[in-house]
């Protein structure tokens, strides 16, 4: 079993017994196959493969046009509905003196569904989870530096393909950092108030499936989850290519990309 | 196998506490950051530029050389993915700029030649070297030296000058109807300009004709000696912090000092079609510069409230609920879209600027390189000219 840890902070080992992929052993499989591929396969003339830089990590490939599947899709009602009744059965747990003591401390004879300190129900949590993560169409694109997840009425999502933590934004409004945890991309955005914003991206080895975990906490509370999948789909080629200019505006060409 | 196992695991224990460790403390990092604060240089505020209807005397109308501007990494700039976009714009104004300020100095009727210069230049009377130290759509801050073939210094001071809306064209609609209106917009710093030219007119009053006479003097000495170091060296003397005095002038008559004007003269041909590229630079980019202004002023603007909105919010709102935390992130996701569209928008002025920055590194023929690597090869080959000819002769 993966360690909780790679898991969203409250995800239970049953649900990412459910939803996890085989991710890590797909790709291991993929690297060794690709290996092979190159051993086997010395007729390739040098000139023609792209320079491995080592230095730079290797990534899934997560580009690519993709929709929402509904069906393996978190609905934020029974998700809370789900945390609600895990709460209760603590709670239950608690009263009868079966915890040890170690638990959260939540309140006996009724459901406390105030999370935070600052007073952010959990069902306030829910529903703005359901509210940042209600695209159902996303468009990512990937080369040796960057990628960029656009999603529709939304700043797009961009992070280097380096390790490491990168503040990607900032303003009054808020913040947003990035970074890898293994094959996984991370944004953590913080809003006033130490409103807490995750989105967790990971992809299947082969390419056809996709899932954003949208976490959201409020001032240290435990977060709502929210996993959305995706699945792949050949989007049609756009039939223009534009680049925006500040003389005239949005220039577009037919075919080949403007420098 | 069970030790390797083990270590694995720790391993991943280990990643997995470190990168949301570290994410979290990058989080407060990239929070608002108090700088040091500085001392606030007053803007020029409103200037008029003394200028002369008349043509000054001769012995007054020194060259100037204005080099290329450099620039200085802002404190306030974030290492943030796509920021790399505002330090190109910053490397087209390096080029840019310089030119506005030649175009005041020449305006003023009260220089001899003001050209622009990719390097300092032996040739010019007097040498001015700015530096961009913040440059948006609300405020341009210069630092300006301006040093004489002498060494003397005549001006070292940082100019400062502030925007108004009204500096700027109301419309960014100009792509049909409303170009010649774009045309006739000034130069929004325009008093910052004529600040530096009317600094530099006090500095040269101040000097006696003798004094501004020796300047040109020194300037053709030097020149002499960039040419050919073992005929010339020792006619000027050098000092360790700058300063130069001539020793001795060679004869009026000498037939080396006569071939020296005349590869001044080339020089000046040279340097005289380098500001002319400058010139074809200044007018390919700055209709599209005076948008990417316009936009960066609205944008600092836009900033400004943004950030007194969320002080007043966080004063007086503190309720929560679903309303609040969605408009919360409406609030930022609007902010991130904005502070995306103005990346795109200095993209756009990138973009439109590079074939000009092009065309000006590609001008000179048989010479290769950057315009600044251009003109060293330029002068080289002027020395080797001028030790050719003296061969032969």
């Amino acid at each position: 079993m993966l360690p909780v840890t790679l898991l969203p902070q409250t995800m239970t080992a049953d649900q990412s017994d459910n939803k996890r992929y085989t991710t890590r052993s797909r790709a291991l499989h993929l690297l060794l196959m690709w290996l092979l591929l190159g051993l086997a396969s010395p007729v390739f003339a040098q000139d023609d493969l792209p320079t491995l830089d080592l230095q730079r990590p290797m990534r899934l490939d997560f580009s690519g046009s993709w929709e929402k599947d509904f069906g393996r899709s978190d609905k934020w009602e029974d998700e809370l509905n789900r945390m609600l009744r895990i709460r209760q059965e603590q709670a239950t747990r608690q009263q009868a003196g079966l915890n040890g003591g170690g638990g959260p401390a939540v309140s006996l004879g009724n459901i406390n569904v105030n999370s935070g300190r600052s007073g952010e129900s959990i069902f306030d949590l829910a529903r703005l989870a359901e509210y940042i993560s209600r695209q159902t169409i996303m468009t990512i694109t990937q080369n040796r530096e960057e990628i960029r997840i656009e999603r529709r009425g939304e700043a797009p999502l961009i992070c280097s393909i380096d390790s490491g933590p990168i503040a990607t934004f900032s303003s009054p409004h808020g913040s947003e950092v990035c970074g890898w945890d293994q094959q996984q991309l991370v944004f953590r955005i913080t809003l006033p108030d130490n409103l807490q914003i995750t989105h967790r991206f990971s992809v299947a080895a082969d390419h056809t499936q996709l899932r954003m975990v949208t976490s959201v906490s409020s001032n240290g509370s435990a977060p709502f989850n929210l996993i959305q999948a995706f699945n792949h789909y050949e989007a049609p080629e756009e039939e223009f290519n534009c680049v925006l200019t500040l003389s005239r505006g949005r220039v577009c060409s037919r075919g080949t990309e403007l420098p | 196998m069970t030790v390797l196992k083990t270590q694995r695991l720790w391993l991943c224990h280990l990643c997995h506490f470190i990168l949301p460790a570290t994410l979290l403390a990058l989080t407060n990092c990239a929070a608002p950051v108090n700088y040091d604060v500085e001392v606030e240089i007053p803007s020029v505020g409103e200037v008029a530029l003394n200028s002369s209807d008349e043509t000054p005397e001769d012995w007054k109308l020194l060259d100037i050389g204005v080099l290329i501007f450099g620039t200085e990494q802002q404190a306030s700039v974030r290492n943030q993915i796509g920021e790399n976009v505002f330090a190109e714009v910053r490397d087209n104004e390096r080029h840019l700029l310089p030119f506005s300020l030649r175009n005041t100095l020449v305006d003023s009727n009260q220089w001899g030649a003001v050209r622009v210069l990719p390097q300092a230049d032996p040739s010019v009377d007097l040498l001015i070297d700015g530096r961009i130290l913040q440059s948006d759509g609300t405020q341009l801050q210069l630092a300006v030296t301006a040093t004489d073939s002498s060494g003397r210094q005549w001006l070292n001071k940082t100019y400062t000058d502030r925007t108004l809306a009204t500096d700027f064209p109301e419309s960014t609609d100009f792509r049909n109807r409303n170009r010649r209106n774009l045309s006739a917009v000034s130069e929004p710093f325009t008093d910052l300009y004529e600040q530096i030219a009317n600094d530099l007119l006090l500095a040269r009053n101040e000097l006696s004709e003798n004094q501004v006479r020796q300047i040109s003097q020194i300037s053709q000495m030097l020149y002499a000696a960039d040419l050919s170091e073992e005929s010339f060296g020792d006619n000027i003397q050098r000092t360790a912090d700058g300063q130069v005095t001539i020793v001795s002038l060679p004869p009026v008559n000498d037939p080396m000092m006569r071939r020296v004007h005349e590869m001044r003269e080339r020089h000046y041909l040279f340097i005289d079609t380098v500001d002319e590229y400058y010139e074809a630079l200044y007018g390919d980019m700055r209709d599209s510069y005076l948008l990417w202004r316009r936009y960066s002023f609205d944008q600092i603007l836009e900033e400004r409230a943004a950030e007194q909105r969320a002080v007043t919010q966080e004063r007086y709102s503190s309720s929560s609920g679903y309303l609040t935390l969605t408009q919360r992130y409406d609030r930022y996701r609007w902010s991130k879209i904005y502070e995306l569209e103005y990346r795109e928008l200095a993209s756009g002025f990138n973009r439109e600027a590079a074939p000009a920055i092009l065309e000006l590194n590609q001008q000179v023929h048989g010479l290769s390189g950057t315009m600044e690597e251009q003109y060293l090869q330029w002068r080289r080959v002027l020395r080797q000219l001028f030790a050719l000819e003296n061969d032969a002769r």
